[in-house]
């Protein structure tokens, strides 16, 4: 059938034969990529899980009872029925109060940790993919709309940025320029992101500048940025928002590892799934798993969240990319 | 052919200089210099600091400093990117003009920390980075291939369902984590008991690794130098091997799924050969071609170590001694390291283009 069809509803067959009407409706390809993309169960959901975590960074923070910093101060030595010490390792999950426990030492609510930490996490990972899409899409999209002297030296440059270990690099930069900010962690994530995706969107503009409407741009003396930008990218925006939306996912982790190491966001000043899970590391030992686990059990959800999205909408962008 | 490979490896020239700017320039992107740790010591005077930066040749403008660490610039001016030495040939004892330092000449320098040459301390780690390393890929890629080509055999099989689950969940684990978890159920929990949390062996029962008391010991118990590291070994494996085994089974069975669609395929099941025939003599030799490619390129990450798996069961890899060495702002050891994991990059993807051109009779090579 006709994907352009709309579902109308038909008389039942058999029945009297009424006039009916086939509403014609012509949708654009975001329309059409929308109707597929909903029909991919796993990436939709995906992509609710996702906007859920994003919905609990903007709205959790405002609607937890503790704030991420205070300590309570217990009357009691123990936590709410159960016999652990609180000073010793936190209280566990499921106590009156903290679903997810405590944290040990300080004995903040892992709850509203975690929630607030979602924000700074989410930020870095969807402000870095951004940022660095869009500087892969200009170097990308100038590689391989010129060509020539100019590709050449950019895929050099690529190549370079691609050979050299880049977690290495993420790592001795964070240490170094690193203050604990987490604008500074966004930014190293953003400017050492972008080769791939220069790389994707240079492939792309490799082919589609051949294409005939390009040259009938050209004839009618459009500027070559104007081409670029306004003729050649919109052709190339799918796979490239399929790409940013996967790196999300890898910026998330990165991050965690980073401020795992001790080179991330300090957690003195904001939380983020990565520095609340390092907080952890050292009352493994004494019992207190959930410290470590919940953070982390934040960022995998997240992340296999992202995952199912991209899926979903590289089918949906791109029907003709499905196996 | 021959020409394909020489054109390809005079393209990777300009990376590989590249690499070594962008190594240095990194390095030097950090406020201060080496020195800076005596500057809170009293009993250290000016005069030694000042001797020290001189010695280190931290005083000097940085393209000097770099052009010293290429080993292009020295004494003997642009003759030391030459080898230098005496050549014997023949009775004869020929001098040769240039030098037979910096790292044209495989010497990377020496670390700031502890003086040894930069080439002892990554010689010395990257044994057991490949021994973990080398362990876990050869475990995931044998699996991969077998669950991949399965899966795509029994396509939305329940077999297939399930690898697409494991895999998304695979890819989504920081490893990190996964490594911790591990941790906490195998080896600190109390149910299960059964693996050493850290460390690459014991050190009660076995002398340090490396040294040839080690290899000693390997020597006159085999078998208990084996089980004591394959004790050690499998956390860090697992691990390894539950995050890497997603990205490869996928595409493995992806690939093989493109194979089984072709024409060929068909005209074999129409002449009547035999299913198995079939999968395995007509797809899957057909799929393994981009598998080669893909497997190919991922061999650097057997030499440059995996930096989370082995900061978390602290294994004295390279990936570890990077980030020791980043905690101790040695710079000779983390370009060199920085410096040995990118060449291994460039030489894997050219690697990975000859081997291509090689298996696949229809690559043509302009």
């Amino acid at each position: 059938m006709d994907p352009r069809i709309e579902d109308v509803e038909l008389p039942p067959s058999g029945g009297p034969t009424a006039d009916y009407e086939v509403a014609l409706v012509s949708l654009n390809q975001w329309q059409l990529a929308w109707r597929r993309f909903k029909k991919h169960k796993l990436g939709f959901f995906g992509a609710c899980l996702f906007l859920g975590m994003v919905a609990i960074a903007i709205f959790g923070p405002l609607i937890m009872p503790y704030d991420p910093q205070y300590v309570p101060s217990f009357a009691s030595k123990f936590c709410e029925g159960s016999t652990t010490l609180i000073a010793y390792s936190g209280c566990p999950p499921l106590t009156p109060g903290h679903i997810l426990g405590t944290t040990g030492s300080l004995r903040l609510d892992l709850l509203t940790l975690v929630v607030n930490g979602a924000r700074i996490s989410l930020i870095i990972g969807i402000g870095a993919s951004v940022f660095s899409a869009v500087i892969g899409t200009i170097v990308g999209g100038i590689a391989g709309y010129f060509g020539g002297v100019i590709d050449n030296v950019l895929m050099r440059i690529v190549d370079i940025m691609l050979s050299v270990p880049i977690l290495f690099v993420i790592i001795w930069c964070a240490k170094v320029i690193g203050n604990g900010d987490w604008r500074v962690i966004l930014i190293v994530f953003a400017v050492l992101g972008w080769p791939g995706i220069a790389r994707l969107v240079r492939s792309l503009f490799l082919s589609l500048r051949t294409e005939v409407f390009v040259d009938a741009a050209r004839a009618v003396g459009v500027s070559d940025m104007r081409i670029i930008f306004r003729h050649i990218l919109p052709n190339a925006v799918s796979p490239i928002i399929v790409s940013t939306t996967l790196s999300v996912a890898g910026v998330i982790i990165g991050e965690a590892f980073v401020s795992f190491l001790g080179y991330g966001v300090d957690p003195a000043q904001v939380p983020t799934w990565g520095n609340i899970l390092t907080g952890g590391l050292d009352f493994v030992g004494q019992g207190n798993w959930w410290w470590t686990l919940f953070p982390g059990l934040a960022i995998v959800i997240t992340v296999l969240g992202i995952n199912f999205m991209g899926d979903g909408l590289r089918d949906a962008l791109d029907p003709r990319s499905r196996e | 052919m021959i020409k394909y490979i020489v054109r390809r490896s005079l393209q990777a020239i300009p990376v590989l200089i590249g690499i070594t700017v962008v190594c240095f320039v990194l390095m030097h992107l950090q406020p201060g210099n080496p020195a800076d740790r005596f500057a809170q010591n009293p009993k250290i005077t000016q005069a030694q600091i000042a001797a020290f930066e001189h010695r280190w040749g931290l005083s000097d403008p940085l393209p000097e400093q770099y052009c010293k660490w290429l080993g292009v610039c020295g004494d003997k001016g642009v003759l030391n990117a030459l080898p230098g030495g005496t050549l014997n040939v023949a009775g004869l004892s020929i001098s040769l003009p240039g030098g037979d330092n910096g790292i044209l000449h495989g010497d990377l320098g020496y670390s700031i920390d502890d003086g040894r040459t930069v080439v002892a301390v990554i010689g010395d780690r990257l044994l057991p980075t490949i021994i973990l390393t080398g362990t876990a890929y050869l475990i995931w890629i044998t699996l991969a291939l077998v669950m991949g080509v399965y899966a795509a055999v029994r396509r939305y099989g329940l077999f297939d369902s399930a690898l697409t689950i494991f895999n998304y969940i695979g890819y989504s684990l920081p490893t990190f984590w996964l490594g911790l978890i591990l941790i906490t159920l195998l080896a600190e929990g109390d149910p299960f008991k059964w693996f050493p949390a850290s460390g690459m062996w014991d050190a009660r029962t076995v002398p340090v690794f490396g040294t040839s008391d080690y290899w000693a010991f390997v020597g006159a118990q085999p078998l208990n130098a084996l089980q004591d590291l394959a004790r050690h070994l499998a956390l860090p494996v697992l691990t390894l091997v539950l995050v890497s085994i997603a990205g490869d089974s996928r595409f493995i069975r992806s690939s093989m799924l493109d194979s089984l669609n072709q024409d060929y395929v068909k005209t074999a099941r129409a002449k009547g050969v035999p299913e198995r025939t079939v999968v395995f003599r007509h797809a899957l030799r057909n799929a393994l071609l981009p598998v080669v490619t893909n497997v190919g390129l991922e061999i650097p990450f057997i030499f440059g170590g995996a930096v989370a798996t082995e900061t978390i069961f602290s294994w004295p890899g390279m990936g570890r001694q990077f980030v020791e060495s980043v905690g101790h702002t040695d710079y000779p050891v983390l370009m060199g390291i920085l410096l040995i994991s990118s060449v291994f990059v460039v030489f894997a993807n050219l690697l990975a283009d000859v081997m291509y051109a090689v298996v696949d009779p229809r690559v043509k090579y302009d």
